[in-house]
């Protein structure tokens, strides 16, 4: 079996047993086409509690680098898993960065799990930087007043509040077009900007 | 040869000698390891979005060592050859926007949705297949309907999109583009069995044909 049939039919988390069914093969030959997927450089191997072996196996292993998502993943209860590949080399991505990140993806879940990020951002002049330049300070206040409502958060500072509220000529803005929150109209009015979630869609968080 | 890991290294030094942001596409090899398809490659390909851009890469490059070439030697005497650098067996062919008688269009960057970042400056956007497939076309290289082939034969090919963007390099002025993909496709199935379905075959067909009738009325009516 070619390299990239495999890869595509085994992408994802597997056991043993999942590549004997996907390939229906008998376990030594699912064992040694992991073997040579892990070669390729595409396998990871964890162990479950009960001693299991799941096998992760992703393009992006063989890529190294390092994604946003896995950082979200590192810090945030919520795991996403990765919708497109982007890696970024020869740095380390900053949990600021990663924010502005999440939020212009626009994509709800990915949002919704770097929520969890607020709790370690530390440095407030860097995110207020990156914000601005992506003009996306209110989106990032409004998120951080939402995040604040479910969980223990680092404080914003002053300086970041005062210099991201609207002014009174602003229009409301949406964090992803077309959502509106019922529940949390409050922080909506103060930043203007509409929030994606309701407080059903934070129970994840509890 | 480079590996993936050689390349990743090589694009961090030449980033760290980068004097502004830029946006570069990955079109062959380069593309390919980043998506599977091979180990290693020979070339560099990249697409460059504005002249400005290349230049400031082709300083960094030089600032590494690497030696201008001439570009006939590789692609003969064709249009919008790259401009080429290299260093012992590695080597950057560097094209901004038209790729010989094919244009890196809007819709082609739109579908690079894998995306590499070394360091602030470098931003590299790597082709879809679909694209590789009709970048191969337009370079023809000896070993690019090689590389078309394990493409085509390790993943699924929506051949529409090569049928749509064909149409589209047409209404871009690139006439050409459609004969040299009907040759290049017929090629592959010809000689190298490749599995390209008739109906597509006929549709390239059809529109070589609309292409020479449309030609033949332009020159009647001068």
């Amino acid at each position: 079996m070619e390299r990239n049939e495999l890869l595509q039919k085994l992408a994802g988390i597997q056991t043993i047993e999942s590549v004997m069914d996907i390939l229906k093969v008998d376990k030594i030959i699912a064992i040694y086409y992991l073997h040579r997927l892990r070669k390729w450089g595409y396998v990871k191997t964890m162990k479950q509690s009960n001693n299991r072996r799941v096998y992760n196996i992703s393009l992006d292993n063989k890529l190294g680098g390092k994604s946003y998502y896995e950082i979200i993943n590192q810090h945030s209860p919520i795991k996403i898993s990765t919708p497109v590949i982007y890696r970024i080399y020869g740095k380390e991505p900053s949990l600021e960065e990663t924010l502005i990140y999440a939020i212009k993806t626009k994509s709800l879940r990915t949002i919704l799990a770097s929520l969890a990020l607020f709790k370690k951002i530390s440095n407030w002049v860097e995110l207020y930087n990156l914000a601005k330049e992506n003009h996306i300070e209110r989106q990032v206040g409004a998120l951080y007043d939402l995040a604040r409502q479910i969980m223990k958060v680092r404080r914003m500072t002053d300086k970041f509040r005062s210099c991201a509220l609207p002014k009174e000529e602003y229009k409301f803005e949406y964090v992803i077009p077309k959502l509106k929150s019922r529940d949390f109209m409050e922080i909506e009015k103060v930043w203007k900007i509409y929030l994606p979630f309701n407080k059903k869609d934070l129970e994840e968080y509890k | 040869m480079i590996t993936i890991d050689q390349q990743q290294r090589l694009l961090l030094n030449v980033t760290r000698r980068l004097t502004k942001k830029i946006t570069v596409y990955a079109i062959g090899g380069t593309a390919m390891m980043f998506l599977g398809f091979k180990d290693a490659t020979l070339d560099i390909d990249l697409v460059f979005e504005n002249e400005k851009d290349r230049t400031v890469f082709k300083e960094a490059v030089k600032s590494l060592g690497y030696l201008e070439m001439d570009a006939i030697k590789v692609y003969g005497v064709k249009r919008n050859a790259p401009d080429m650098f290299k260093l012992n067996d590695e080597r950057f062919d560097l094209f901004v926007v038209e790729v010989i008688d094919f244009i890196f269009s809007d819709s082609m960057r739109k579908r690079a949705e894998q995306i590499h970042q070394f360091e602030e400056n470098l931003i590299l956007k790597i082709a879809n297949p679909h694209d590789i497939i009709l970048m191969k076309c337009a370079t023809d290289r000896i070993k690019d309907k090689d590389d078309a082939r394990r493409i085509i034969n390790s993943t699924k090919i929506d051949w529409d999109i090569i049928v749509e963007e064909a149409e589209h390099q047409i209404e871009l002025g690139k006439e050409r583009a459609v004969f040299d993909l009907t040759c290049f496709l017929e090629d592959l199935r010809k000689m190298m069995s490749v599995n390209i379905p008739s109906e597509i075959m006929e549709k390239f067909f059809k529109l070589v044909e609309r292409q020479i009738k449309e030609k033949k009325k332009k020159s009647r009516e001068n």
